[in-house]
Order: C-alpha cells, then sequence, then structure tokens
C-alpha cells in the first residue's frame, strides 16, 4: 500500500500563509490507514494551522472536508460543490490523489500536505516498511519473495556484491541485512537454489514514460 | 468546520445531506430488486463464509436505507451502527455486481460521507477502537 | 357487486390503468433525464493504439466471449437466468398476443395485434406460473435472498402473478367465472398502476442504469452522470 509521511507544518504554512480561504482534502484511502492524510489528520492539521495563522494574526478561513479516494473520479461529487469557493486547495492525499486533483481544479493551486514515500506493509500499527518500487517487472518469484531491487543496497540482480558481513548483513550498514543472504537462505530452505544461478539481464533504468495500465478485460472500452 | 466526535448529532445538516442526494439514493433504494445476485461479486461476503450481512444489497439497505427511513431521527447509535457496516464490511473496492444496474459503491460513499459530516468515522490508533477496519 | 361498478372496471379503469401507466412512465423518464446530465469529457484520453495484431485480437475477444460465459450469471446461476429470461419473455408475450385480450382490442379501437393459438398461451402461462413459483420458493429458501426480503417483495410478485393466474382460471373455468375474471382484471389493472412507482419500474430503468451510467458492468461506455 502507498505510504506517506505528513510534510513538517512550515513546510506547509510556507505555502498557503499567502491566501485566506483554504481548503484541506483528506482521503479516505491509503492515507488515512497509514495513518497520514485521512479526516482525522486533516483536523489535526487544521488545528496546527489555526494556531501558526492565530500567532500571525491573520483572519484566514480554514476548512476540511475528507472525500474517500482522491484518484478516482468516482468520489469527488462532495468536493466538487464546493471546491471552487477556496482560493487554495490543500490535499492530504498520495502524490497521486494530488495530481487528480490539481488536474480538476486547474485554475486552483493545490499543495500537498504529505510526502508519499514508498509501496509497503504494516509491521504494526503505525509501523510501515518499504519493500516494493514498482519497477514493473516482478521477480519475486525468482528471488524467493524477497526484493532485490528494494531490498538490496545496490539493487543487484545476480547475486551478492561480495561485501556480505558474517553475520548476514549488508557491507553499507550493519543494520541492513543483505538481500542476497536472505534469498539465498530462502531458496535453500525451498529447495530451489539452482534460481540463484540464473542470470537476469540488466534492467533499461533510463526513459521512464508515464505507465498505462488498461485491464484486460476493459480493453475494448478504450482501444480502437 | 470543527467536529466534536463526541457531541450531538447535527440533525439538520445531515437532514440537508440527505434531502440534496435524495433523488438518486431513493431511486436506487426502490429499485433494488433484493435480488441477491450481487452477494457473490463481493469479495467479503465470499471470504465471511457467505454471511447475508455482506452482501451489497444488504449493506446499502441498511445503512442508505436505515438513513432515509431515520431522515429526522438520525442518531450517533445509528451512525455508529452504520459505521460498522460501511467500513468494516465494506473495502469500496467498487467490484459489486447489480443486474439493475444499482450504484452500490456511491451509495456506501454516500452512507460514509454522512458519517463522516458527523465525526464518526473509523480511527485506526484511537483509543477504544476495537480494530483496524481501513 | 353493482354493474356500475363491473362496468367501470371492465371499461373506463382500463384506460385510466393504461394512462397512468404510460404517463407514469413517461414522467419518470423526463425526471431521470432531468436529475442526470451528460458527462464531462474525460481530461486525459488513454492511449489509443491496440499493440495486437488484429488476428490476435480477434482471438483474444473469442477466448473472452468463452471465459465470459462462463464466468458471468449465465455460467454461475444458469438456472436463474433461464427462468428470469422466459419470465420476461412471456410477461410481455403473453398478454400481447393472447387471442381474448385482441378480441376485446377488436371490439375496442378496431385494431388488434396478431393472436397466438389459445392451447399454446395457456401452456405458457402455465410455464410463466411455474417461474413465479420459483422465485416465491427462492425468497422463501435461499437464505441470502431471505435476508433482503421484505413484505414488498411478496407483494410485488404476488401482483404480477395475480392476473396471469387468474387469466388461467378463467381459462379452464375453475370457480365462479365472471368473478375470477373481474379479479383478472382488477388485478392487471392494479399491476399497470404500479409499474412506474415501484420496484416494478426497473422495466425502463434497467435500460437507464446499465445503458446510460458507465462502470464495470454497463453496456457501453455510459454517457450520463448523476
Amino acid at each position: 500500500m502507498i505510504i506517506a509521511e505528513r510534510k513538517p507544518l512550515p513546510e506547509i504554512v510556507d505555502k498557503v500563509k499567502r491566501y485566506r480561504k483554504i481548503l484541506n482534502i483528506g482521503c479516505g484511502g491509503c492515507v488515512s490507514i497509514c495513518l497520514a492524510g485521512g479526516q482525522k489528520e486533516a483536523l489535526e492539521l487544521n488545528v496546527e494551522l489555526a494556531e501558526a495563522f492565530g500567532l500571525q494574526d491573520v483572519p484566514i478561513q480554514l476548512d476540511t472536508l475528507t472525500i474517500e479516494r482522491q484518484c478516482n473520479p468516482n468520489f469527488f461529487e462532495p468536493l466538487d460543490q464546493v471546491a471552487r469557493e477556496y482560493e487554495c486547495l490543500l490535499t492530504m492525499a498520495c502524490g497521486a490523489g494530488v495530481q487528480f486533483v490539481a488536474e480538476r481544479y486547474q485554475e486552483i493551486p493545490v499543495f500537498p500536505a504529505v510526502n508519499t514515500v514508498f509501496v509497503g506493509v504494516d509491521r504494526d500499527l503505525g509501523w510501515y516498511e518499504e519493500n516494493c518500487r514498482t519497477c514493473g517487472e516482478c521477480m519475486l518469484g525468482e528471488t524467493g519473495g524477497v526484493c532485490p531491487v528494494t531490498r538490496c543496497s545496490k539493487s543487484l540482480f545476480n547475486g551478492p556484491c561480495g561485501g556480505t558481513r558474517f553475520d548476514g548483513a549488508c557491507e553499507v550498514a550493519t543494520d541492513i541485512p543483505c538481500a542476497w543472504f536472505e534469498i539465498h537462505r530462502r531458496l535453500k530452505l525451498q529447495g530451489r537454489l539452482e534460481e540463484i544461478t540464473k542470470i537476469r539481464p540488466a534492467r533499461d533504468w533510463e526513459n521512464q514514460t508515464v505507465r498505462h495500465l488498461i485491464q484486460p478485460s476493459c480493453q475494448k472500452r478504450y482501444l480502437k | 468546520m470543527v467536529v466534536d466526535p463526541a457531541g450531538a448529532v447535527n440533525r439538520e445538516q445531515v437532514k440537508q445531506i440527505l434531502e440534496r442526494n435524495q433523488a438518486k439514493m431513493k431511486y436506487y433504494l426502490s429499485h433494488c430488486a433484493h435480488c441477491a445476485l450481487c452477494a457473490e461479486s463481493c469479495f467479503l461476503y465470499q471470504a465471511h463464509d457467505r454471511d447475508p450481512q455482506y452482501m451489497p444489497a444488504y449493506k446499502v439497505i441498511h445503512s442508505v436505507g436505515e438513513l432515509y427511513r431515520k431522515k429526522d431521527k438520525v442518531d450517533r447509535a445509528l451512525l455508529l451502527r452504520i459505521k460498522r457496516i460501511v467500513w468494516k464490511n465494506c473495502a469500496l473496492c467498487q467490484r459489486c455486481y447489480c443486474p439493475m444496474g444499482v450504484s452500490v459503491p456511491s451509495m456506501i460513499a454516500f452512507a460514509r460521507m454522512v458519517c463522516r459530516s458527523q465525526g464518526v468515522y473509523p480511527q485506526g490508533d484511537a483509543e477504544g477502537e476495537p480494530e483496524s477496519w481501513l | 357487486m353493482s354493474r356500475a361498478l363491473i362496468d367501470f372496471i371492465r371499461g373506463p379503469m382500463f384506460w385510466i390503468a393504461a394512462a397512468v401507466f404510460v404517463c407514469g412512465l413517461s414522467f419518470q423518464a423526463w425526471r431521470f433525464f432531468r436529475l442526470t446530465r451528460d458527462k464531462p469529457r474525460r481530461f486525459t484520453d488513454a492511449p489509443a493504439q491496440s499493440k495486437k495484431s488484429r488476428a490476435e485480437r480477434f482471438l483474444q475477444r473469442l477466448g473472452q466471449l468463452w471465459l465470459g460465459c462462463r464466468r458471468s450469471l449465465l455460467g454461475r446461476q444458469p438456472t436463474l437466468v433461464v427462468v428470469t429470461v422466459v419470465f420476461h419473455c412471456l410477461l410481455f408475450v403473453i398478454p400481447l398476443f393472447l387471442w381474448a385480450h385482441n378480441r376485446r382490442l377488436k371490439d375496442a379501437l378496431g385494431v388488434s395485434l396478431g393472436s397466438l393459438p389459445e392451447a399454446l398461451t395457456h401452456f405458457l402461462t402455465g410455464v410463466f406460473l411455474l417461474c413465479c413459483a420459483f422465485f416465491l420458493l427462492r425468497r422463501i429458501l435461499v437464505r441470502q435472498v431471505r435476508a433482503l426480503t421484505a413484505g414488498t417483495d411478496l407483494l410485488t410478485l404476488g401482483i404480477t402473478a395475480a392476473p396471469f393466474l387468474t387469466g388461467y382460471l378463467a381459462y379452464l373455468q375453475w370457480f365462479d367465472y365472471k368473478t375470477i375474471l373481474l379479479l383478472h382484471m382488477v388485478s392487471g389493472e392494479l399491476m399497470l398502476v404500479l409499474v412506474p412507482f415501484t420496484k416494478l419500474g426497473h422495466m425502463l430503468f434497467f435500460f437507464f442504469y446499465r445503458f446510460f451510467f458507465g462502470d464495470e458492468y454497463s453496456f457501453g461506455q455510459g454517457s450520463r452522470t448523476w
């Protein structure tokens, strides 16, 4: 799931301080789940902003509205009704949602209130760990479920670099486990060690254009 | 627009929201044929041993339907019951099938909006929140 | 029952019911178009060119059609789908092509539709009643459907079945013919009047919702939005 982190307050204040009517838009999707930008976080941010502006003695109308998703046009109806009454929109959605909002209300300045940091898992409540970089060519089947792109410091594809420490730590930092050490351990456990000797071609990391995906079941709607 | 989560429900505000969307919601509610064909399209229904309370039509009738039945008398207890239905029992994955074409996701999103307007929504890390519903 | 009331039910009441039916549905259609609007354009266009060759696309579509038949509602609940289709076809075919109805129409307006043989329409009415029985049993016996069933569902099913049941009994001349015929007319008129204002309005709204709104299961992309 997409994990985001609330931007520092001074950064947000700096961006919106010149506006007098601000709408803070929460999102009920990923940012709610990772406790970064849901309704509660939007309300809390507004309290902090009101305090910050109060110190500067400026009369500001600071409202909030949370919609279920900011990445899907089906959920924008409540926002459509009020968005154009504001001078700027502050959104707590991930980067995708921010852009969708900006595209929908192009004449209104839109500011992100969170940084979208990674795709990851919930280790526990409030604790999230990155383990996917959405490279588009998943090879987890060959590496025992350990992602070399995300979990290897050097994103190596064909085995360890030779710097693995004896306890299985990465040579870059001792608190990073060596991904290929773990891959070897997993494949051995599964009796599939021969996978580790397969050579994978270098990936073309340049020229990353905007990716589109249309599921096969929906292709006839859009493709000629 | 700060809402006090423990406070009384603003019935006037809820009534306004209900009236603004009345035509669409009431059309959908009245055209639901109660055929239960939406059941199999819901993964939560399948995953919870085909428990009827996870059927999309059931969820909608007991959330949006209840809101319109109790239009003037919506209270916090009702919103808390609806919260359970539209958040715990629904992931808003939008996969619900309806032979009539009733848009179940838009009704669930509407029920969530009504709850949110009164400060009723899941708060993953709050005290007393029973489990993570999001 | 007074002669005047019987004459009213046999005569003007039918035309009133038909008028309510037509005007009610027209009103609903008008209201639907007033409450919805043309969908605004998408902000960006999806890539239009498919990378597959024509042959590949044709085979893919064929495969999807086959899978679709097995995984769609027809594949998962074939009995229900067949009964529903037969029910809805007969709902229109029987009243429109029944000899007795066309005779009444000819007497009243001088024109009528063609008629099917009476033995056939009688048999088809029996099939229709079996479909109604299927729906009733489904409502009572299937757990998921029972969880959704309200009194109005049984009432609606009853009102839909009543004209056909009374017509069937009238043809067989069981019980008092005139009473059964009166019940037939009253139940038929009641059904006509209720169509625009109850869930029977799906007669119109099935097409509106599934053709005009675009979603995963719509027929086409949908040109309207609320």
